[in-house]
């Protein structure tokens, strides 16, 4: 990436943060998240979720959905956030107010797929996460959320040209930041890290964002950089991808994030990726769910 | 525990599945590799139901019981695996895996072996049944006879230890069950009719197979089947012990050429058996590859 490509990049960015439909609580949510479980009162949560007409609306839809069963549906927004639990509550907050900052109108990228693939990773890191007994399952999920922001920013801040690598990804079956690259100079990536460093993401957050394409260049938290680049192409081979067919081989155990995560966790060979493949299968169905009732959109999976 | 009178019908409503066939699900995937998605275990429900009536057994930790005791467990388990897998076969079963196969396994293949002088791929469908995937293979291939393939001379062999299914695999004759995944593109092209409710595979492709009768616990045939590129084995080694199940799959990593492919079924696990092969994905689907000399993986 050239200097003029970093500078256009910062611009670009720059014009994002004075967008008006920032929901006013997406910055104290990105505080709450990044403390430690035990530390989130639940008052804070309710009070933040309150705060917005939209999020509130948005928790006691998910609650009264038929994800949880409940023969009577929520009527409060405290019932609603217990019924639904501190992380989803996190993950509904946090999805809500990136759908408002980034309205889905003119994206290149059908924001379901977006969404799917977000939600999803997010949960293949925490699941990948416990299983290396790390104790990081919550950060890992947080990371996995957020690793694609870049995306958002190339469909709000570089619609054309990124609506050109869009189509030649797919049409050439590679990997979308291939694609980026090979159109746009940059990926999304680079304009992922500039946006999260402008809105102070936590740097291992911020590294995640910038890195997760190649873990070993980073030069610090490889290893939560490493696990979420595994769980990102899992997700791309096992219906959550973007919505178009990569064709290519995926070698995880080869792949050099591989050998970053076994370093720190020596249990991570005795994971069985093949069992672990087919547990993602059965999460396909409950990710397009939670998509759907989140986004009141028909989320069907995306192969690829 | 839930009785066996119950046990389908509860499992097709919403009525959560009795949590004792979830334990047999793991049981199944931990002895065989053979895995069920937690939205179709009423399918393990309805198999354990119909081995629960034929055994008169009344409750599910009854049967629980029967898989795991040491006198019954084994021949239990075979008999289970039976229900489980039945009627799985047809043609064009897992789309994914074909995908897989012609867009990236075959190009792969055709581009590490194009320096060759001799432009040869072998293929061995082993546990073939009555033939449906080696009848896949040898259409998806001849699809790309005249792009991918130009020039190329593909050997499909199909092998399996039942007489009459190898019979009825050279026969080529498919009823609506086995055919029900098949398009009408490749009806047409690869089929004519053989009486009012069956069809008949044309010539041209089963001139492409050679079936015959093999079986995959005799060492000494097997090291005969060298020179593999891609060898496909589908819900066969499930009814296979540990040892056993180690040795064949050790056969298949020597009957394989460097750089091959060695396919399950869609839901199947090697089990860690081999630490040789790589575990490897595409969109859907997984695969063991041989690395090749060249990839420096080995």
């Amino acid at each position: 990436m050239t200097a003029s490509i970093a500078e256009t990049i910062r611009e670009r960015v720059a014009s994002i943060e004075t967008t008006p439909s920032i929901p006013t609580v997406f910055l104290p949510l990105l505080k709450l998240l990044n403390l430690p479980p035990e530390r989130v009162k639940l008052n804070e949560v309710v009070k933040l979720v309150a705060y917005d007409n939209t999020i509130a609306a948005q928790c006691l839809r998910v609650a009264s959905s038929p994800l949880f069963g409940l023969a009577k549906s929520p009527e409060t927004i405290r019932a609603a956030v217990i019924t639904l639990g501190l992380r989803r509550v996190e993950t509904i907050l946090l999805t809500c107010c990136l759908g408002s900052a980034f309205p889905a109108g003119n994206w290149a990228l059908d924001p379901t797929v977006f969404w799917m693939h977000s939600l999803g990773c997010a949960m293949v890191c925490r699941k990948f996460s416990e299983k290396l007994a790390d104790g990081e399952g919550d950060r890992a999920y947080m990371a996995g959320l957020l690793h694609d922001i870049g995306f958002m920013v190339n469909c709000i801040s570089f619609p054309r040209e990124f609506t050109a690598a869009a189509a030649k990804a797919s049409q050439m079956q590679i990997p979308f930041a291939e694609a980026e690259r090979a159109t746009m100079g940059f990926a999304h990536c680079d304009s992922g890290k500039a946006l999260a460093e402008k809105w102070h993401i936590a740097d291992d957050i911020i590294q995640v964002i910038a890195h997760h394409h190649a873990p070993e260049q980073s030069e610090t938290s490889q290893p939560l950089i490493a696990l979420v680049h595994l769980s990102d192409l899992l997700c791309r081979m096992r219906g959550m991808g973007y919505g178009y067919y990569e064709r290519r081989k995926v070698d995880l155990v080869a792949d050099p994030a591989w050998s970053i995560l076994l370093k720190e966790h020596r249990d991570l060979a005795k994971v069985d990726l093949a069992l672990f493949s087919f547990e993602m299968d059965e999460a396909v169905d409950e990710v397009a769910k939670l998509v759907s009732t989140i986004f009141g959109a028909k989320a069907s999976s995306a192969s690829g | 525990m839930t009785s066996a009178t119950t046990a389908v019908a509860s499992a097709k409503t919403s009525t959560p599945v009795d949590p004792v066939f979830r334990q047999i699900r793991d049981l199944v995937y931990k002895l065989c590799g053979i895995f069920q998605l937690e939205e179709k275990l009423y399918l393990m429900a309805d198999a354990c139901a119909r081995r629960m009536k034929a055994l008169e057994v009344r409750t599910s930790r009854e049967y629980w019981d029967l898989l795991t005791a040491n006198s019954s467990r084994e021949a239990e388990m075979r008999q289970l695996l039976n229900e489980v897998t039945i009627g799985e076969t047809c043609l064009f079963r897992s789309p994914p895996q074909l995908e897989a196969l012609r867009k990236v396994i075959l190009p792969e293949l055709v581009e590490d072996k194009s320096k060759q002088v001799v432009k040869r791929l072998r293929i061995w469908s082993a546990g073939c049944s009555t033939g449906e995937e080696s009848y896949t293979l040898a259409m998806t291939i001849l699809e790309e006879s005249s792009r991918l393939l130009k020039g190329w001379t593909v050997e499909i062999l199909a092998t399996d230890l039942n007489d009459r299914s190898v019979e009825a695999a050279k026969a080529g004759i498919y009823g609506d069950y086995a055919l029900r995944a098949t398009s009408d593109y490749f009806k047409r092209k690869y089929f004519s009719q053989f009486d009012e409710k069956k069809m008949e595979v044309r010539p041209e492709v089963k001139k492409l197979i050679t079936f015959s009768r093999l079986n995959l616990q005799d060492d000494s045939r097997m090291l005969f089947m060298k020179g593999m590129d891609l060898i496909l084995c589908c819900n066969v080694l499930i009814y296979f012990d540990g040892p056993s199940k180690a040795k064949v799959v050790n056969h298949y990593y020597s009957n394989l050429n460097f750089g091959g492919y060695f396919l399950l079924g869609t839901s199947e696990s090697l089990l860690n058996l081999n630490d040789k092969f790589h575990l490897v994905h595409f969109p859907g689907a997984i695969a063991y590859w041989k690395p090749s000399l060249k990839s420096g993986k080995l």
